[in-house]
């Protein structure tokens, strides 16, 4: 991918209309400067956001232009959902175009849940008229007490503008608007409305996956995201979500038999997908099913067809409900592979035990470590057991016997 | 949570009862199409297991006339060509067009016991794909169906239960019910119950099984101090109505917050001595 960034282009900046100087940063001729993207400070690759800050920093910085991202889906499908929607809604933040295929949900469906961004600097387009900040603080006077000098800080309000940040936050309480959705181009796929053609040629490939990879082309090939393209008009980054490959309704057996008729389906649709991502300008999420996989090898393979993938596992659908964890944490988050690309070394994250947890406005990856016990006992004892040799909860709640001075 | 289950599943609901060798969910099934009978609900039963007089002999007292029997009990594949429910036909224009014989506005529940047996014989992916149109395309109201989970491998129990919307896993002994609840926000309910079901196929909910964490309490901090620190309402009242330094009147506060005249607007404090005489006044220099 590499090579293909530093072919000549001309740089493009948007000129917006409340842009008051004609300042023009002098850009090597090389780079090519698409909204929402930076370079890699270790490979130089051009990086996306996934739309997770945290999940960022442990990719290296990003998501590289051209890369496959793979999600090992949560029992329930809760939290790998989130990471798409994140996703998708980044796309639509850094106005990159999305492409979104589904085969239990209309994606429509998807994309009116995206959640919305927390905005300082990211513009939305508001009413023409611009609010009167003297008039503002009549109503607000009543409402802030005591920090009142910060009633009439102005929430700045410009006309659609890209914005320059790279990661942004969103709140998953609210959904987006959906003005700034519409200013998003959407395209997608859902399955039940592309009835199946028996294919003339024997591939291994089931016909769900064939119409999928057909449709990816195509949309690639419309809109101009071939690098081999001309360069001619600004160039723009596909963001491609697949949601729960492999299930049955995409008509695949892998979860359903423990030895699958179509065991290379899914693999060779990988295979498609990321040959078609290497010659483009896109970036793709898949969310696969692994819990359901009964083939450990097979699910290994697939890891190896896609650059870098991530396994989500929450606290809900699994057997641990008495660990302490439970209470600060939704989950945890294993990294299985991060790719090499053009190096001989990939950044790995130095610590692998990671936890997530998913906060209104922030989807956080930490570390994960163990509160500290505040119990008289030294040893780690699971709350379970203290529960039962309790008395009388302390007020700090963790310990359950007083200190005793 | 079994209760509100026995209410009524939302729009476009699918319950699946796992049960399995130890103990039959064929009796919890049997309640909920009681249930649904009782609410003045059109059901359509599409039975493989169970014969349409042992379906009647279980359900007695219930009105029967908005119950429909599908007969694929007595010849499911077809040996004798005789007119019978085929599993082969287990698609959804077929099944569609069962539900549509009992023409009411609302669209009809249909029960399906059980899925195992179609599980046997039809391939997985096309069972999901029914199930998904006919949850979608608005030609059943809600489905129910049974499961026997030991007759699957594991994968195929966890798809079918991702299909679900709400799962209710009878566990051994027969009494014990784990229920998971996905609403349509996306968040997941879970609970477990204790159940039993008498014989006009009631379901009875018992307690919750001891095995829950006890609650823990928090000792109220101001409880067994020598001193007290709780506010009786006069004093909660006169602590709100203490104005608080530097809270300055609403005039000033405005004339602060658009300082571009340059005002300066003084307000004598209680303890600002404000003495009109200039102490200097009298200085010699």
């Amino acid at each position: 991918m590499a090579d293909s960034v530093s072919s000549a282009c001309k740089p493009s900046v948007e000129r917006t209309p409340l842009n008051a100087t004609s300042f023009q940063k002098k850009t090597r001729n090389k780079l090519l400067s698409i909204p929402g993207t930076r370079l890699s400070v270790q490979n130089g690759q051009l990086l996306v956001s996934t739309g997770v800050t945290s999940l960022d920093y442990l990719l290296g910085g990003g998501l590289a232009v051209g890369t496959v991202l793979l999600i090992e889906e949560d029992y329930y499908d809760s939290y790998s959902r989130m990471i798409l929607k994140y996703f998708l809604a980044e796309g639509v933040v850094c106005r990159h175009e999305l492409f979104l295929a589904a085969a239990q949900d209309h994606p429509n469906d998807i994309f009116q849940e995206l959640p919305d961004p927390i905005l300082d600097d990211v513009a939305i387009r508001k009413s023409a008229d611009q609010p009167r900040l003297s008039c503002e603080p009549q109503d607000g006077l009543d409402a802030m007490k005591i920090a009142w000098r910060y009633q009439n800080l102005p929430k700045v309000q410009s006309a659609l503008a890209s914005s320059s940040r790279f990661g942004h936050y969103y709140d998953v309480s609210k959904t987006m608007e959906p003005e700034i959705r519409q200013a998003a181009k959407c395209h997608h796929f859902y399955l039940p409305e592309h009835p199946s053609q028996s294919s003339a040629t024997h591939s291994p490939m089931l016909e769900s996956y064939s119409a999928l990879l057909k449709s990816i082309e195509e949309v690639i090939c419309r809109e101009g995201f071939n690098v081999s393209a001309s360069m001619t008009k600004s160039r723009n980054i596909l963001r491609i979500g697949l949601h729960s490959l492999g299930s049955p309704l995409w008509g695949d057996d892998l979860c359903c038999r423990d030895d699958p008729k179509h065991s290379h389906a899914l693999t060779t649709f990988l295979y498609g997908l990321r040959a078609l991502l290497r010659s483009s300008l896109s970036v793709a999420v898949v969310t696969v099913p692994s819990h359901l996989i009964q083939r450990r090898s097979l699910m290994g393979s697939i890891i190896r067809l896609c650059d870098n993938a991530i396994a989500l596992e929450s606290f809900k659908g699994s057997e641990r409900k008495t660990s302490p964890l439970c209470k600060d944490y939704h989950g945890l988050l294993h990294v299985r592979q991060v790719p090499y690309l053009n190096c001989l070394a990939s950044q790995l994250p130095d610590h692998k035990d990671l936890a997530f947890k998913i906060k209104r406005k922030q989807f956080s990856i930490e570390r994960l470590h163990l509160p500290p016990d505040l119990s008289e006992t030294v040893s780690r004892v699971s709350r379970a057991e203290l529960a039962g040799a309790a008395t009388v909860a302390s007020a700090c709640g963790s310990g359950n016997k007083h200190l005793d001075f | 949570m079994l209760h509100d289950l026995l209410q009524g599943l939302d729009a476009g609901g699918f319950l699946i009862i796992q049960d399995s060798c130890s103990y039959s969910g064929r009796r919890l099934l049997w309640s909920f199409i009681k249930a649904a009978l009782n609410r003045a609900e059109v059901v359509h039963v599409l039975s493989f297991e169970v014969s349409e007089d042992e379906l009647k002999n279980g359900l007695q007292e219930s009105p029967i006339e908005r119950l429909h029997f599908h007969n694929a009990y007595s010849d499911p594949l077809g040996w004798t060509s005789r007119g019978a429910f085929t599993v082969d036909q287990f698609c959804v224009e077929r099944v569609a067009q069962l539900a549509k014989q009992s023409s009411r506005v609302k669209p009809p529940i249909l029960v399906i016991d059980s899925l195992s047996w179609v599980l046997r014989h039809v391939s997985p992916p096309a069972v999901c794909k029914t199930l998904q149109q006919l949850k979608n395309g608005g030609f059943v109201g809600n489905l129910i169906s049974l499961l026997h989970s030991d007759m699957h491998p594991r994968g195929m129990v966890g798809s079918l239960c991702q299909l679900a919307t709400s799962v209710i896993t009878v566990a051994a002994g027969g009494d014990q019910a784990k229920i998971t609840r996905r609403l349509k926000s996306g968040k997941v309910l879970q609970d477990e119950e204790l159940f039993s079901i008498k014989d006009d196929l009631t379901v009875v909910g018992q307690s919750k099984p001891s095995r829950a964490d006890p609650q823990e309490q928090e000792a109220d901090p101001t409880a067994n101090l020598t001193f007290n620190l709780r506010l009786s309402d006069t004093e909660r009242d006169a602590k709100e109505k203490l104005a608080l330094p530097f809270v300055f009147s609403k005039e000033k506060k405005a004339a602060l917050l658009h300082t571009s005249s340059g005002r300066i607007v003084y307000e004598p404090d209680a303890n600002d001595d404000y003495d009109q005489e200039d102490p200097d006044d009298d200085l010699d220099v």
